[in-house]
């Protein structure tokens, strides 16, 4: 009784945030509407490559491919099929995402049934070049729009999709919890750690490795058939090779295996290059602009910052509050030198006059956090690690028990 | 189901040989285990002991020769069948699942009996629930009997040495197997941890009824422990029977080269 009522608060929960998120950004915040849309999309990708890659073990790097056959198929049913039916557009879009979910899914079976029987990183291949095919093929069928592109507007405004996006990210974070929670979430994790063991336990491999991959194209299709329908527009270069890359690197910066991890890091990787895109000086409202002294000195000083912390994280072996002392003093060091070296290159004639617009910088800036990132925390942020309230009531519980101690 | 004197045959191999190239691994291995039996397989290094324990759980696929256990052809079958029907093993090299804690590591031994569907571990359902409770509790009791519950909640991989190597006797228990194969159990332990795993195996085979195969170099270990081995070298045959023939047996001792058998 207790766990349904639990179950059913949840619920209503996930549904009232979900809404609360539309109403919120739709009326208070309509300019990043379409940016909350797609930060919920990131989720809902990462998280289920990470039930692939990070959970089961398996390497796949054409996440995009399904993402592209949800919205495909959907947005061209959709087009042809919206007119002569009789649903609102709500549950229209929820058929079509679990239409395009069904679409994905069966391509991930097609997929990954050969590529996944065999050892090795096969998948890895067959996924990146499933991906450029599938692209490539799309830009020469016309009846899908071709290069240029496919509209999809079966409703006469706009859709609010954004609800709907969310839910699916909630949705997607849900299952892959509640696997982990049960004992049927030990043999996905087996299968990462060791095959051969897993096999000998009477772990059926092939079929949990399968199963992981259709799941996880499932929700990147049902994500694609939503996208569809919350852009209006599609085209091939909207599932581009640096699609697959990016919701890669999200799994691979939050922690593989961690899901608390793929969603704070969809959120943070798909923010970052946004707010860079956007920088201006707050009363001028012209870009930022960054002189030449000052970049070269920070690249400078990054370095020398990260290179400090490497050493003190491999070379020192004392007690950690010491050691975080030496982390903080590393990075104080990078700051240091940020000032001392500033000045000095000032003197250097060619760079003093030059200067960068920050948003152009942007992509650098990105690619740059994400290698001092993986420098210094080859796990990821999270590791294996999961959020949970018990953690939370550990962090709040420990200064009274070491007070006692 | 055939029987030889009381007990009935838990497995028989008639003739499994197999071959990787040019190299015969395993010739023509004839051997049968009676219900119940401790028997231990023994030779020197690259004898082809670990492959003919491959073959019995089906990592490889004999070239030739039948593999019979509980009576039915299981040659060729996939690992996963095979453990299913009731064989599981430990590795000579230990493979557990290092990032698992030790407790899960139990638990993955014991989902092969689960009911429930992975459906309704995606919804989180009352059913499996109940299910990952009753596994757990299942596995905890089986780290009590293997002396483990003090670190059930530790990952795997920061174990001692020897804990790890029970916790794989464990794992294989999880699976409720009629017969257990155990591949060097004792290597790397000293002598104290020796005796214990002696006293262990002992119990899997009278407290829990299981028909133990094991490989040992230890010959103390294997001699104070088995009722019957069998000695392998370079993939052939060349003695079976109770210890006091084998530690006589003069192509044993030519074998182990005057070692003490
Ligand atoms: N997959 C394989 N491919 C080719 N040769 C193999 C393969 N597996 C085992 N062998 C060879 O078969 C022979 C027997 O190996 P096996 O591992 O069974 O020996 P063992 O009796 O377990 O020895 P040890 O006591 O060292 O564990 C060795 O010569 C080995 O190189
Ligand atoms: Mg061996």
């Amino acid at each position: 009784m207790k766990f349904w009522l639990v179950r059913l608060a949840s619920l209503l929960l996930a549904v009232g945030f979900a809404f609360g998120l539309e109403s919120v950004v739709g009326h208070q915040f309509p300019s990043i509407y379409r940016l909350v849309v797609l930060a919920g999309l990131y989720i809902t990708l990462s998280v289920s490559l990470n039930l692939i890659n990070g959970i089961t073990g398996q390497f796949s790097i054409g996440h995009a491919a399904f993402y592209m056959v949800g919205a495909y198929s959907a947005g061209f049913v959709s087009k042809a099929l919206f007119s002569h039916q009789p649903l609102v557009p709500q549950l229209w879009m929820i058929v079509m995402a679990l239409f395009g979910a069904c679409c994905a899914a069966l391509t991930g079976l097609v997929v990954g049934l050969p590529s996944l029987r065999l050892r090795g990183d096969y998948l890895a291949i067959v996924t990146l070049g499933f991906g450029e095919i599938l692209r490539i093929v799309t830009q020469n069928i016309g009846a899908i729009g071709g290069a240029y592109g496919m509209n999809v507007k079966p409703f006469g405004s706009p859709p609010q999709a954004l609800w709907l996006v969310w839910l699916l990210a909630i949705l997607c974070v849900a299952v892959c919890r509640n696997l982990l929670k049960t004992a049927h979430g030990l043999p996905f994790l087996s299968v990462r750690e060791d095959e051969v063991a897993s096999a000998a336990m009477g772990v059926k491999v092939p079929k949990t490795k399968v199963t992981a991959f259709v799941v996880g194209s499932a929700f990147a299709g049902a994500a694609g058939a939503l996208l569809a329908h919350a852009e209006t527009f599609i085209s091939p270069d909207t599932f581009k090779m640096d699609v697959s890359f990016i919701i890669l690197t999200m799994v691979v910066l939050g922690g593989t295996g961690s899901i608390t991890g793929s969603v704070i890091s969809a959120i943070a990787l798909f923010a970052i290059p946004e707010w860079l895109r956007n920088l201006q000086d707050p009363v001028t409202k012209d870009p930022i602009q960054i002189p030449g002294p000052a970049l070269v000195a920070s690249i400078i000083s990054v370095v020398i910052a990260v290179a400090l912390f490497k050493a003190v994280q491999n070379r020192f072996h004392g007690s950690k509050p010491a050691k975080f002392g030496l982390y903080l003093a590393a990075i104080a060091a990078g700051f240091v030198c940020k000032l001392a070296f500033t000045p000095i290159l000032a003197q250097a004639p060619g760079l003093a006059a030059k200067s960068f617009e920050a948003s152009a910088l942007r992509m650098v800036i990105f690619a740059a956090t994400l290698i001092i990132l993986m420098l210094i925390r080859p796990q990821g942020i999270f590791a294996h690690h999961e959020f949970s309230w018990s953690w939370v009531a550990k962090l709040f519980r420990r200064a009274p028990k070491e007070a006692t101690a | 189901m055939s029987t030889t004197g009381e007990k009935p045959v838990v497995l028989s191999l008639e003739g499994a040989t197999i071959q990787f190239g040019g190299l015969i691994a395993v010739n023509n291995a004839t051997f049968e285990l009676q219900q119940g039996d401790l028997f231990g397989l023994i030779g020197p290094n690259g004898a082809g002991k670990t492959t003919c324990f491959n073959l019995i759980t089906g990592v490889y696929k004999p070239t030739s020769g039948t593999i019979r256990f509980q009576g039915k052809e299981i040659g060729g079958l996939t690992p996963a069948k095979i453990a299913q029907m009731g064989i599981c093993r430990t590795f000579q090299n230990i493979r557990l699942f290092p990032a698992l804690s030790v407790v899960e590591n139990v638990v993955v031994g014991a989902f092969l009996r689960h009911r429930t569907t992975l459906g309704s571990a995606f919804a989180y359902l009352p059913s499996s629930i109940r299910e990952t409770s009753a596994l757990k509790k299942e596995a905890m009791d089986l780290l009590e009997v293997m002396d483990l519950a003090d670190v059930a909640q530790a990952r795997s991989a920061d174990l001692p040495y020897g804990k790890q190597r029970r916790l794989e006797i464990a794992r294989a228990m999880a699976t409720r197997p009629d017969l257990i194969l155990l591949d060097e159990p004792a290597a790397g332990m000293n002598p104290q941890e020796k005796e214990d795993l002696q006293v262990t195996v002992r119990r899997i085979r009278d407290d829990f009824q299981k028909t133990v195969l094991l490989i040992e170099h230890d010959m103390r270990f294997v001699m104070g422990l088995c009722e019957r081995i069998f000695v392998l070298d370079h993939g052939e045959e060349i003695a079976q029977g109770p210890p006091e023939k084998i530690r006589n047996d003069p192509k044993v001792i030519e074998a182990y080269l005057g070692e003490a058998v």
